[in-house]
């Protein structure tokens, strides 16, 4: 305890005078958020959905288009086949996914340590950036989106939101934030050798979204 | 680190502008960086308004950085993580090996960290007996090279693809395939792949600390923040007190500069928010968290001339930009942190006694402060250490002298006007190709480029003859 009231006695007597009272400086932390339209992008396109679309595959993520959560096991079916991936998949636990019919589709729920392929859901996507975002809890496991190398990433397009405050602002009043909340923004990549990209890093070398339109 | 034991700047600067391949490997990961931005910055028309309101953020926070640290320590304890607080370097690193110890640790794995690099982690970690591995591609690379970071955001830049190869060819089991960049990141992704799934602790820094939630938030390109940070029991965080903001919405204010700056993508692969440790029932994530906050002389910035400096969200674009660090890469400067903003932070961190050549390191031309995305005034913060290394008397007899003579002949014009035409029409003997390839007295300069001749006359002389003809032309 005594170094840190150290820094901050060292810290006040820095910054001198008279300090400002709680609600003072929240309200000067309020109005730097003001007016958010003139310090972001506007999105590329007139819809969350479609602006979400356009940056995700300029990312190099994948992208399917179905009307019903009903259709998704014949999407992953799809995207396995055209890849040449096994039909024995790790599937995240979530609720939604355990009484489906996943007809072709093995589901497991271990992810092995280089499996080829994973299936999660996303809670949110973020159109400003192209950006999924999931979040810890009992069902998702973090690593899945980060073991396999093709993340397949369950999306409805009702929970695209338009820019990063949105999101930052759904965090806001829930009793606790997540314990890990991860934006992910395209497969992982590096340019550590001479600045050239390379894909799949550590993470996914593939990010396929499949985007649920079912209202 | 201490720079008492390795060659002067001077010395070290010299090696640098002898190595063969440094140039060609810093040209050409500092060209993509450079115009990666400008084409990133031209595709974000509100980036001047978002740069001041960056700036404005930051002063915010430090302007009330107590208010802020203590509410940081409030949420991120009640989300079950723990606090420690580290006035030095060394005090940091020794809170980091208890935990170590108390964790039981034999392997730990590192997410990159300038701030880790800056406390000295990496050696602590090694004298401790604790294996280390470095999961970010860079700093495996430079692990296996034995050196340290030369640049904040590709601290591997200094080498070339074909040196990546051999430390890997010599290090890896089986090796990469053959020596494209691809086949080496995957030789690297098998390689570490079994680390991070066996490590006991996992260490990492963090871009920023969120005050209203208590979160830490960590970006990364390759998704090696997250795969050090979830599987092992214990994850301990290291991060100045400066890396602060009031809530998410501000941090994702400064991310949309820091990511443009650093890289020209708009959002780094993984952004994420790490708070506190497993939840009950949570399907993964460590069992501890802890967060050691480091002032290591940050503190002591609030109330001097280089405040401004805690501004800094180590973007890199400085250096980048900068045409010395392009010259001599990282390693010349010494430090933790190379380029402008290194030369501004040394000094802090290690004493003016010890790296008083950097601030004159420098052609002023300012294109630091220009591409800065929080508006940090870089050549007024390294003319202010000048001044303090000439009043702290470290200037050494050949440039007090010099400036002696200068001031004297300064202050009479007559001799001063004297003085500049001799030395005009003997610079224009020397260099009648219109270049002067070397001077006396002066081969510092002339050594590694040539120097233009003079063209005209001293300034005097040009401004009375222009005066003359003005004069006549109203005539």
């Amino acid at each position: 305890m005594r170094t840190r009231d150290s820094i901050l006695s060292a810290i006040r007597t820095g910054l001198g005078g008279s300090r400002n009272d709680p609600a003072a400086i929240a309200a000067e932390a309020a109005e730097l958020l003001a007016a958010p339209e003139t310090i972001r992008p506007p999105l590329v396109a007139a819809t969350p959905v479609d602006a979400f679309c356009e940056k995700s595959e300029a990312l190099g993520t994948t992208l399917d288009r179905i009307g019903s959560i009903d259709e998704v096991p014949a999407s992953i079916g799809r995207y396995v086949e055209s890849h040449g991936l096994s039909t024995e998949i790790a599937v995240e636990s979530a609720a939604l996914f355990r009484d489906m019919d996943w007809g072709e589709i093995r589901p497991r729920l271990a992810v092995a340590p280089d499996a080829p392929a994973a299936v999660g859901l996303a809670r949110h996507g973020i159109a400003e950036s192209g950006s999924l975002v999931i979040h810890s809890c009992k069902e998702t496991r973090i690593l899945l989106a980060f073991l396999p190398l093709h993340h397949i990433v369950v999306l409805r397009a009702a929970s695209i939101v338009s820019h990063l405050e949105d999101y930052a602002a759904l965090l806001v009043g829930h009793e606790t934030s997540p314990r890990n909340a991860v934006l992910i923004t395209g497969p992982s990549g590096t340019t550590d050798i001479e600045g050239s990209y390379v894909r799949g890093a550590h993470g996914p070398g593939f990010v396929h979204v499949i985007l649920v339109f079912d209202a | 680190m201490n720079a008492t034991t390795r060659p002067g700047f001077k010395a070290r600067s010299d090696a640098a502008l002898a190595n063969p391949t440094l140039k060609t490997a810093i040209d050409r990961t500092t060209g993509t960086a450079e115009r990666k931005r400008a084409a990133a910055l031209a595709g974000f028309a509100e980036y001047e308004p978002a740069r001041s309101r960056g700036s404005a953020i930051k002063d915010h926070v430090i302007a009330n950085l107590d208010h802020y640290l203590e509410m940081f320590e409030r949420n991120a304890t009640a989300s079950g993580a723990e606090v420690h607080w580290a006035a030095t370097d060394s005090e940091a690193c020794d809170i980091v090996i208890r935990l170590c110890r108390e964790a039981g640790a034999k392997r730990v794995t590192r997410s990159k960290s300038m701030l880790g690099e800056e406390i000295g982690l990496p050696d602590a970690l090694g004298s401790a007996g604790i294996e280390r591995v470095e999961t970010d591609l860079a700093e495996h690379i430079i692990q296996l090279a034995g050196e340290h970071p030369s640049h904040i955001i590709w601290p591997a830049m200094h080498r070339t693809r074909e040196q990546v190869a051999e430390l890997f060819n010599a290090d890896h089991k089986p090796p990469p395939a053959d020596d494209e960049a691809a086949s080496m990141v995957q030789s690297a992704r098998h390689v570490l792949r079994g680390k991070f799934l066996s490590a006991d602790v996992g260490i990492s820094g963090a871009n920023f600390l969120i005050a209203d939630t208590g979160a830490t938030c960590t970006v990364t390109n390759e998704g090696n923040a997250e795969l050090t940070t979830t599987p092992p029991r214990v994850h301990i965080v290291t991060a100045g007190i400066e890396k602060l903001v009031p809530s998410t919405s501000h941090a994702m204010a400064l991310l949309r500069l820091l990511v443009r700056s650093a890289t020209g993508g708009e959002l780094t692969q993984y952004t994420t928010f790490h708070c506190g440790p497993k939840r009950p029932g949570d399907a993964d994530g460590p069992e501890k968290m802890h967060i050691v906050l480091v002032d290591n002389g940050r503190s002591e910035m609030i109330a001097n001339e280089f405040r401004d400096m805690l501004r800094c969200i180590r973007c890199g674009a400085c250096m980048n930009h900068c045409v010395v660090y392009r010259q001599i890469g990282g390693h010349a400067y010494g430090g933790t942190y190379p380029g402008p903003m290194g030369a501004v932070l040394t000094p802090v961190l290690d004493g003016l006694a010890q790296s008083r050549d950097l601030p004159f390191a420098c052609t002023m031309n300012g294109r630091c402060a220009e591409v800065c995305p929080v508006e940090i005034p870089l050549p007024t913060l390294l003319r202010a250490w000048r001044g303090r290394s000439w009043r702290a008397g470290l200037e050494g007899a050949t440039m007090r002298a010099g400036l002696a003579a200068w001031a004297g002949l300064a202050r009479r014009p007559g001799l001063y006007r004297m003085a500049s035409g001799i030395g005009v029409r003997a610079l224009r003997l020397l260099g009648r190709s219109g270049w002067i390839g070397s001077l006396p007295f002066a081969g510092g300069w002339t050594r590694h480029r040539d120097l233009p001749g003079p063209t005209g006359g001293t300034f005097m002389e040009r401004y009375k003859a222009e005066r003359g003809k003005r004069s006549e032309d109203r005539r």
